[in-house]
């Protein structure tokens, strides 16, 4: 079979007038040939007039695009603090003859090892075995309460455009469109109390209405699917199963705010989902929820797949729309903020997706139902909704979960996931995947709810909770973090740049004072000022980590000082 | 808008500040020294280097001051013991990075490079001295990769080990250059200033203007030229002058030690110029001190070969020639290019001797661009 190869005009041609084009562009070269080569790093430069020194720089800050072969070619390998605990070690040399390298979590941690080779994600086991396998759908709710986003997940029918209508999708669009006016869903969806559930936990309603009152335009809405939080899993069941839901929602956002385009920003780890999601726009198109004119209401809404290139500060906002422009991905100063300077400085609302897929259902049965599903125990008054939880680790049942917020902990990890494995204890769980650091001893008795957690000095966040037991060497666990987090500082700011690199040569041994008290001093020092002074997230929650295990695991960090001072002999 | 309403308080006392001004700015107008490496006033706030924090009432964290616009009310500390905290931190995390830090002799002030690498090369050290910063606190890995022999163009030192990404040199290129020569490759602890390709910048579209070499706050982008003269004995003088190659104007500062050019350094507060310079008026001064310079007139005798001679018997023998010009082709023939170099006066006193002298406008200056 023969397969015409397009040349470097072709590809230039095909995306040169299309919005955000960069990254589809450098996606298109590197997928024909393997890497990003010299000329096609020029030719892109010339076609979207990027100065030359600056492409290059921009093409380095991500992980996945190489500028030599093998590059695309090469098998890469998750080494996420669960698929270390699942052999990733030992996958990772069995591929070492076909130039395997490693790459951080890759969102399949209910399911390890995730290996990607070309356009494939791979299940691998220790010896080496790949198997190609579906996003693991999550199992029924234990309890059997009703659930929002993932009510149908499971049904195999809901991917394609005829099974989500079959279930009330695109209901909820249709009441947005053709029944409601945008100020009757923004009071709607303000009264859900529907808050950004990638882990910022904004307001939603308010946050559309920034945008719908901003002058300018075109306004865009983005959804953010660069799901990249180690032990976050969730968004990527969503778009894999039920990708009309995230569609809906970006529209009803749309709607509300008067945007006439979409971009969803999708991690480059997830490459069958960009497939899923551009098949479920033809749909839609098709069927009138998204193009020129959506369902005859004059407004166009039109949604650009865009996919990243291994980055997990893209999955900050700011950076993100930066990456989308084609700009080195660093943060942006703000203000001013994305709901009015956002995708080429017009008013953008950027939405993760698991709050954008909570808006349909939302829209179609009412504020109070959506509320009403928040946790009604004893005890507990006031939780509005849902969040998924991405819960892996040393648990029986490892998988996504939808809770109602505001459900104990303990009832998650016991009764609906089986608890550890036999014979052994929990000894602690990270929070919002690993920006929130460890919870153990008293505080496993939180409720998953933002107050709750944050009584703890940790945070839900995007609601990743991976579980370690009585085997797991916790300074171990928290260098692993500690060097994912050095590993995508963008290098922007100096406390983060310099932070992370130095408390994970802390936290590894390989550098730092042998004497406890010096070691403890350096640490706080660095975690104080980092969360103080950090220009984004990442720096500011990338600390807790450290003083999580200086707090509560004390004795395993003396151990580990006193063992790296002895291997260090004389090292200051 | 009532008159109160443009005023900030200021650790305490009520200042006034214009539309759009940064609390920074603010700061600086009233004298506060709030710390920065990242900062040049020239370009674009960028907010890295976090040392400008400060705190501001209502807000949980500190905020950046050179990123956040004064609003009416607004109520600041530039300067309590936590900030300070962070402040020392802050440099001492920058200090652990730099390859000067860990090769100052003890007890000297980590960061210390020779003020002839440029400008602002002094800024972390002043700094660390201002704040005590230890050398030896937060030790590990050094970042960045020096260029030595790697880029062996005449003019910029490109010592990255001494780098504290803070980005002035690839905004100030961008920004101010336009050249875009210079960005940022890799990411976290691993950036790395490079250019195209990571190529030299002689294949770069780098125009050695030297701006970046006179914005680093480290010295790691250094003054070739200047370093020559590093071991030359005196301490350094500056004379304000104004640059002599073209017309535009540039300010520019003559670094001496005693009667010896060592270095080219713009005036940042010049009018024309603000702090920029090209690759002529920064780096091309060697003529001046050459040994090669001409002192003397020269003259060629029947041979054909040049013998020094005097003023008068040069400048006979020039009038002469154009004497013989003019009756023999007429005013036409003869056209009058002054040098860049030579002075406004002298400039005009070409074009009088063509103009008046000869009748002819065939005058010219080579610098036209």
């Amino acid at each position: 079979m023969s397969r015409t190869v397009a040349t470097d005009a072709e590809i230039l041609a095909r995306w040169k007038e299309e919005p955000a084009p960069l990254l589809p562009l450098l996606h298109a070269f590197h997928d024909r040939d393997g890497f990003l080569s010299e000329s096609s790093i020029r030719g892109v430069a010339e076609t979207l007039r990027i100065p030359l020194a600056d492409l290059y720089g921009t093409i380095t800050f991500y992980h996945f695009f190489r500028t030599f072969p093998p590059g695309k070619a090469a098998p890469r390998v998750c080494d996420g603090p669960v698929c270390k605990t699942r052999g990733a070690d030992a996958l990772l040399a069995a591929l070492e003859k076909d130039g395997a390298t490693p790459m951080p979590c890759a969102g399949r941690c209910d399911e390890p090892v995730p290996v990607l080779i070309g356009d494939t994600q791979f299940v691998g086991a220790a010896d080496g075995s790949l198997v190609e396998r579906e996003t693991p759908r999550p199992a029924p709710r234990p309890d059997g309460g009703e659930e929002c986003v993932f009510a149908h997940v499971r049904d195999p029918a809901r991917r394609g455009i005829d099974g989500y209508l079959a279930t009330v999708g695109y209901a909820g669009l249709r009441r947005a469109f053709c029944e409601w006016t945008p100020e009757r869903t923004l009071e709607e969806i303000d009264a859900s109390g529907l808050a950004g559930r990638g882990g910022a936990g904004f307001p939603t309603g308010r946050k559309w209405r920034a945008v719908a009152e901003a002058a300018g335009g075109p306004k865009t809405i983005v959804c953010n699917a660069d799901e990249g939080e180690p032990g976050c899993f969730k968004d990527r069941v969503l778009m894999d199963h039920d990708p009309h839901a995230t569609l809906e929602g970006m529209a009803i956002a749309a709607r509300a705010t008067g945007a006439t385009r979409g971009f969803i920003y999708l991690r480059y780890e997830y490459p069958h989902t960009q497939a899923i999601l551009e098949n479920a726009i033809a749909e839609a198109e098709a069927h009138g929820y998204l193009g020129a004119d959506v369902l005859g209401s004059g407004q166009e809404f039109r949604v650009y797949v865009r996919r990243g290139a291994g980055a997990y500060i893209c999955g900050e906002e700011t950076s993100l729309l930066n990456s989308l422009e084609g700009k080195h991905p660093f943060p942006r100063n703000r203000p001013p903020f994305p709901v009015t300077h956002g995708f080429e400085d017009t008013p953008t609302a950027v939405n993760n997706v698991e709050t954008l897929c909570s808006v349909g259902p939302i829209v179609a049965r009412g504020a109070d139902w959506y509320r009403g599903l928040g946790y009604r125990g004893e005890g507990h008054g006031d939780h509005a909704g849902t969040k998924l939880v991405s819960l892996s680790g040393d648990v029986q049942r490892p998988g996504n979960y939808e809770v109602p917020i505001g459900l104990p902990l303990g009832t998650l990890i016991h009764d609906w996931a089986g608890g550890p494995r036999e014979g052994r204890t929990v000894q602690a769980v990270t929070m919002a995947g690993l920006s929130g650091g460890f919870l153990a001893g008293d505080a496993l008795d939180v409720t998953l709810d933002e107050p709750s957690i944050r009584a703890h000095g940790s945070f839900l966040g995007a609601a990743g909770i991976m579980v370690f037991d009585d085997s797991r060497n916790m300074v171990e666990v928290a260098a692993q973090a500690m060097s994912f987090f050095a590993h995508e500082s963008c290098g922007k700011c100096f406390p983060c740049r310099i932070g992370t690199q130095r408390l994970t040569e802390r936290l590894t041994g390989a550098a730092g004072p042998a004497d406890l008290d010096a070691w403890t001093a350096e640490v706080a020092d660095i975690g104080r000022t980092m969360k103080a002074t950090s220009a984004c997230g990442l720096g500011m929650a990338a600390p807790l980590v450290a003083e999580s295990l200086v707090r509560r695991f004390a004795s395993q960090v003396a151990a580990h000082v006193g063992e790296a001072g002895e291997r260090g002999g004389e090292r200051a | 808008m009532s008159e109160r309403q443009h005023t900030i308080f200021l650790d305490g006392e009520e200042v006034p500040f214009r539309d759009g001004e940064t609390v920074y700015e603010v700061s600086e107008r009233h004298r506060r020294e709030v710390p920065t490496l990242c900062y040049d006033p020239r370009l674009e706030a960028f907010g890295a280097c976090r040392l400008c924090v400060v705190e501001v009432e209502g807000l949980r964290n500190p905020v950046a001051s050179c990123t956040t616009k004064a609003t009416a009310g607004m109520r600041v500390n530039t300067r309590t013991d936590v900030l300070e905290a962070h402040r020392k931190t802050l440099l001492e995390l920058v200090a652990s990075e730099s390859r000067a830090a860990a090769e100052a002799p003890a007890g000297a002030v980590p960061g210390t490079v020779d003020p002839l690498r440029g400008y602002a090369s002094q800024e972390l050290a002043t700094l660390a001295s201002r704040y005590e910063v230890s050398g030896e606190r937060f030790a590990g890995a050094k970042s960045g990769h020096s260029k030595g022999a790697d880029d062996d163009n005449p003019f910029i030192l490109r010592d990255y080990d001494l780098c504290i990404s803070c980005y002035r040199c690839v905004r100030v290129c961008a920004e101010r250059e336009g050249d875009y020569a210079i960005s940022v490759a890799n990411r976290g602890f691993h950036t790395q200033i490079t250019t195209e390709f990571d190529s030299k910048l002689s294949d770069s579209s780098c125009t050695f203007c030297g701006q970046c070499v006179q914005t680093c706050p480290t010295g790691a982008l250094a003054d070739k030229k200047a370093l020559r003269k590093v071991d030359v004995p005196g301490e350094l003088q500056k004379t304000r002058t104004i640059c002599p190659y073209c017309g535009v104007g540039c300010s520019v500062d003559i670094v001496t030690k005693g009667e010896e050019i060592v270095a080219v350094q713009p005036a940042m507060d010049g009018p024309a110029n603000e702090g920029a310079l090209c690759i002529k008026g920064q780096f091309a001064w060697d003529h001046v001190q050459h040994g090669d310079r001409l002192k003397t007139p020269f003259v060629r005798g029947e041979d054909g070969e040049l013998r020094p001679a005097s003023w008068d018997e040069a400048l006979d023998r020039a009038a002469a020639g154009f004497r013989k010009a003019y009756a023999e082709h007429g005013a036409h023939a003869i056209y009058a290019i002054a040098s860049g170099r030579a002075p406004h006066e002298s400039a005009y006193t070409v074009q009088k001797f063509i103009r008046a002298g000869f009748g002819t406008n065939y005058i010219d200056n080579c610098s036209r661009a």
